[in-house]
């Protein structure tokens, strides 16, 4: 069955409830949702063990909302530019990763240096990125509709919709790859890159198409995340961000389709049910994470899954 | 010339294991490659399939010359090599594995249109699976094509090494010890599948400690001692020659 069919009963929570918090958790699941499921290709697909998506989402706030403001067009225009820029910077990335034929951890490593280099910059560049303040962005995605003409996506049922529509697409967009041989020579790449190879599969170009993959969902999530909550700032494309992406596809479950979205939303909702104070919350988030690797190495779908099949 | 290989050379630090090698195949032909342990065999494999860069010398294949290219695309030009230990992908299922080696034979089939791929179109996937399910009955792996590849015996992976070479359709099959460690049975079986591969023209490079085995296949044999070409002729010549017997046959005399 097609995983995205399983996202269409959420299109009804709005009408069921109009708890805010709770739409506000599941807008925040959405979007670091696609962040997660763009990290789960390259990492939980392909192998590779990415630190640049961090960098992705943070260019995908700051390009969209600066190409938006200097050019006066809108969110969807804006964000062409920005998809070209962030897959430029993927090519280049990749290509310095993939023809030094970096794994693992010195991939991590060096993909990290230049996720680094783009935040210092970021950071540095007062006049246009406003340094440490960040960006406050007033401006909103307009979609045209039906009857309605041109209306502004504002307050929380239209983002809602919206978040959960994209994140829709990407999970259609992803099942398409991983599903078709794209995916079958990813898996290849990822148990047995010489054998990949020997078999005449460019690894090479497969997992820079990995990386440009994972890295244009990260920025559209990026973009997502700068306009709904309405402010940008150089944390948005730190290590931190990369480090979330990645417990959510570990907790969720590597390799499946859903589990980053599961991941998504546990890690989002629970600083929300558990009320410590920051510290101890974020200890106890960590301690939750290192059991759940521990016990649960496919994740929380993974576990689910293996219930299906004794049952 | 099918494979013209010109002084081809490896060296490893101070170890010379591939030195000045010159050797010719001809189209169709099936040539036996033996030495004793460390004589270079495989390091000569593997510098035909592109998985070592040679240190000098020039391989010419079909008047193209693919020294120092990269294995995908010396896959892609029809020259592929299996290994001698099993390479597998762990998780993945038999039919999985030949599937994934029919990539080369998918583009083939789509040739331009190999976005198409996302979308799997259902006329490429058929052919694609027929030709799976005939290498793999041909291999005697079509029983349990669904098992994980994990729980196979070393002689159905060595097999599986086969069955994925063969799903590249080779114009130029490598094959590093495919004999070795398997049951008398296997090797009849392999056997089998060499005979399809020669009747349907593939030019065959093999290599083995088995003299009988090659004998019995091979048009011609080469012979290797520390990285040089000791013999290159029939399988009489070869075997009649005083120093690959000194160098090779004549110790496993003396030691049996």
């Amino acid at each position: 069955m097609s995983a995205a069919w399983l996202l269409i009963p959420l299109y009804l929570v709005p009408l069921v409830s109009h708890n805010e918090v709770l739409l506000t958790i599941l807008i925040f699941t959405y979007i670091l949702g696609i962040l997660a499921i763009g990290f789960n290709i390259v990492f939980g697909y392909a192998g590779q063990l990415t630190m640049f998506h961090g960098a992705a989402f943070g260019i995908g706030g700051y390009a969209t909302f600066l190409i938006l403001s200097k050019l006066g067009i809108s969110f969807w225009l804006a964000m062409l530019p920005m998809f070209a820029l962030v897959l430029i910077l993927s090519m280049l990335v990749g290509w310095v990763c993939f023809k030094f034929r970096l794994r693992e951890f010195y991939f991590a490593v060096v993909t990290l240096a230049f996720a680094e280099l783009i935040r210092l910059v970021v950071l540095n560049w007062n006049d246009v990125t406003n340094g440490t303040l960040g960006l406050l962005v007033l401006d909103k995605p307009t979609i045209w509709w039906p009857g309605g003409g041109v209306i502004k996506i504002d307050g929380t049922v239209p983002w809602y919709l919206m978040t959960l529509t994209a994140l829709g697409a990407v999970t259609v967009a992803s099942q398409l790859i991983v599903r078709s041989w794209i995916g079958r020579n990813f898996a290849a790449i990822r148990l047995n890159e010489e054998l990949a190879q020997t078999l005449g599969i460019n690894t090479f170009r497969y997992k820079m198409l990995a990386f440009t993959i994972s890295n244009l969902f990260a920025a559209l999530a990026g973009a997502l995340f700068g306009f709904y909550s309405n402010y940008i700032e150089p944390a948005q494309l730190s290590i931190t961000q990369s480090l979330d992406a990645i417990a959510m596809v570990l907790l969720g479950g590597m390799g499946s389709i859903l589990g980053p979205v599961v991941g998504a939303f546990l890690l989002t909702g629970l600083p929300h049910v558990i009320e410590f104070s920051a510290e101890l919350r974020a200890a106890t988030y960590g301690a939750i994470l290192i059991l759940v690797i521990l016990l649960m190495p496919r994740g929380v779908v993974g576990l689910f899954s293996r219930w299906r099949h004794v049952s | 010339m099918f494979l013209e290989v010109d002084a081809l050379s490896k060296r490893f630090g101070g170890l010379v294991a591939v030195a000045a090698i010159s050797l010719q195949i001809e189209e169709g032909e099936i040539v036996g490659i033996l030495g004793p342990n460390g004589s270079g065999k495989t390091t000569l494999l593997n510098l035909l399939a592109g998985l070592l860069t040679p240190s000098s010398g020039t391989i010419l294949w079909q008047g193209r010359d693919i020294s120092g290219t990269k294995p995908d695309l010396i896959a892609a030009l029809g020259i592929v090599k299996t290994f001698q230990n099993p390479q597998l992908f762990a998780e993945l299922s038999v039919l999985e594995h030949v599937m994934i080696a029919g990539h080369l034979a998918l583009k083939r089939l789509l040739g331009f249109a190999r976005s198409k791929t996302i979308f799997a179109p259902k006329s490429a996937r058929q052919e694609l699976e027929a030709r799976a399910e005939r290498v793999l009955r041909l291999c005697r792996l079509s029983e349990g094509a669904q098992r994980p590849a994990a729980a196979l015996s070393y002689g159905e992976e060595k097999m599986l090494g086969v069955a994925m070479a063969m799903m590249c359709e080779p114009k130029l099959l490598l094959l590093d010890e495919p004999a070795s460690g398997l049951g008398q049975a296997e090797i009849t079986n392999l056997g089998a599948v060499l005979r399809d591969l020669r009747e349907h023209g593939t030019t065959l490079c093999i290599i083995d400690h088995k003299v009988a085995f090659l004998a019995e296949f091979a048009h011609r044999l080469i012979a290797l001692q520390n990285g040089n070409k000791i013999a290159d002729g029939t399988a009489q010549e070869v075997l009649g020659n005083q120093s690959v017997i000194s160098a090779y046959l004549g110790r496993q005399h003396v030691g049996a």
